[in-house]
């Protein structure tokens, strides 16, 4: 069948090429805008790797910091020697915790949470547990990695 | 004939009403019918403005989120932009961008106030826009060398300290102006930091007044017509949509050479520059500074016992003030009457800086 008139007028269809121009040319820019403005760099990683003897040794009942990408992380040895590793980063508005051997809790400042030795949010606003890593001793190495994550050293 | 009903319009009438309750857009509307394009075999000419300004809101763009990454101190300035090029998602396509936007804007306000002062768009009553466009073509110069001297690289120090001090031999004023730019007694991470500032702070806010300056200018007064064509009858063109439309076109296709451009020919970056190393074999400066530096070639040492880049440099302020001041000296094209003199004077400076450039470039 034929139809003797034009289902879209000439005026409807430039304006929908220079709409759709607009559209495809800011759409673009934006999101590589958007791409460069919002970095790769920076995330958390998945494991770091340790140096175990700097580890190991501390006393029980302790804690100490080391760097889980930008963040802090602590490897913590319990008063039974049972060692882990954690994020020392409140699961309320991320401030760093700091560990209160006396009564055997993680504390932040920021808003009075408090945790059990086993990251469980026991007081104050933190809403979720603390986070706690694998780890991993392998000769000198020390393995924290992200829990799930498998990961294997080089060989060489 | 049936038309079927225009319903692929984007139509918000609620939020219309809401605005136009509230303020009244009438004069603002019925000036934006009113304006009118003169149409002739120049017109071509009234098209660099608006591609110098679409420019130089890209480079405000890219500028912008650039700077969310450049780190400008001695120690991490090179630095940053490597890890910017290499490290950052799309990282190498905004430098280049960025550095391509920059040559094209600074080649279009070249074209723009060559093509002013050919066809003595600067008389009588438009010699202010004249002047705001004289100091925007010093600013975007000015733009040029300090993001150079951004990247820190032995090209980038070289250049900035043979500009700086030039600007040193100018007679009396000379010392206080390099120890201005330099913020010290030689270019060091005290010239950087101040050229960040520059770059980044000093000038844009400076080059956003005077085009908001320039453009109200052109607003008021509208669009310049050749003397040899404002006599006779000519025709005109709405610029809503029709003018409108027609620059979105171009600018559309700058976007595509810039980006074509940045795409295929990324800009390098030198070693990091040395404070105590000497400069690079065969170091040139940017293109738009070659005129100048061929000019400089041209003097010898010494003129009858006096300086001779002191000379030269004073020769070349001489030059670029009378430029200046065209619009105040011509007076025959101010009356409206042809005026022969000022058209060679036009063309010789035209010429002398295509000419000296090609010249620089070829060397």
């Amino acid at each position: 069948m034929k139809i003797n008139y034009s289902l879209i007028t000439r005026r409807t269809f430039l304006n929908t090429l220079f709409g759709g121009w607009v559209f495809a040319m800011l759409s673009g820019s934006i999101y590589a805008l958007l791409k460069f403005a919002f970095p790769t760099l920076g995330k958390e990683p998945d494991f770091v790797v340790l140096n175990a003897n700097d580890f190991l040794n501390i006393p029980p009942n302790s804690v100490k910091p080391f760097a889980w990408g930008g963040k802090l992380g602590f490897f913590f040895k319990k008063e039974d020697g049972v060692i882990t590793a954690l994020k020392g980063v409140c699961t309320h508005m991320e401030c760093n915790v700091t560990y209160k051997p006396e009564q055997k809790k993680f504390y932040c400042a920021c808003h009075k949470g408090w945790f059990d030795e086993d990251g469980k949010n026991i007081e104050g606003p933190p809403p979720k547990p603390l986070e706690f890593f694998d780890i991993k001793v392998e000769k000198e190495k020390l393995v924290v990695a992200r829990k799930g994550f498998t990961f294997e050293l080089p060989k060489a | 004939m049936l038309l079927p009903e225009r319903g692929s319009r984007l139509s918000c009438q609620r939020l219309k009403n809401w605005i136009e309750e509230r303020y009244d857009f009438e004069g603002i509307k019925r000036l934006a019918a009113q304006k009118v394009i003169p149409v002739h075999r120049y017109e071509i000419w009234y098209y660099t403005g608006g591609i110098a300004m679409f420019l130089f809101i890209l480079q405000f763009i890219t500028g912008m989120v650039l700077s969310m990454y450049y780190i400008p101190h001695l120690e991490h300035a090179h630095k940053s932009i490597i890890e910017i090029v290499t490290k950052l998602n799309m990282g190498w396509f905004f430098r280049s961008v960025h550095h391509w936007g920059a040559q094209l804007a600074i080649i279009f306000v070249f074209i723009h106030v060559f093509s002013t002062l050919l066809l003595k768009a600067y008389r009588k009553p438009r010699e202010l826009t004249w002047v705001t466009g004289f100091v925007l073509l010093v600013i975007s110069i000015f733009f040029g060398l300090s993001g150079y001297l951004l990247l820190w690289d032995e090209r980038a120090f070289a250049a900035v300290r043979v500009a700086t001090g030039g600007a040193g031999n100018l007679p009396l004023v000379g010392g206080f102006i390099k120890a201005f730019l330099r913020g010290g007694i030689d270019v060091t991470g005290e010239t950087l930091t101040r050229f960040y500032a520059f770059h980044v702070a000093i000038l844009p806010i400076i080059t956003i007044f005077l085009i908001g300056i320039h453009l109200m200018l052109v607003q008021m007064q509208g669009m310049s017509v050749p003397v040899s064509i404002e006599k006779k009858p000519h025709k005109t063109t709405p610029f809503f949509p029709n003018m409108l439309y027609k620059d979105l076109m171009v600018w559309l296709v700058m976007l595509g050479i810039m980006v074509s451009l940045a795409v295929f020919f990324p800009p390098e970056i030198g070693k990091k520059a040395d404070t105590l190393a000497p400069p690079p074999e065969n170091i040139k400066p940017e293109w738009y500074f070659l005129f100048l530096f061929q000019t400089l070639k041209l003097f010898p040492g010494e003129i009858l016992g006096m300086n001779g880049e002191t000379i030269a440099i004073v020769l070349i302020s001489l030059g670029v003030l009378f430029f200046f001041l065209i619009p105040f000296f011509d007076r025959k094209s101010s009356r409206g009457e042809p005026s022969p003199v000022f058209t060679w004077i036009g063309i010789i400076y035209t010429l002398y800086f295509v000419v000296m450039t090609v010249i620089g470039f070829l060397t």
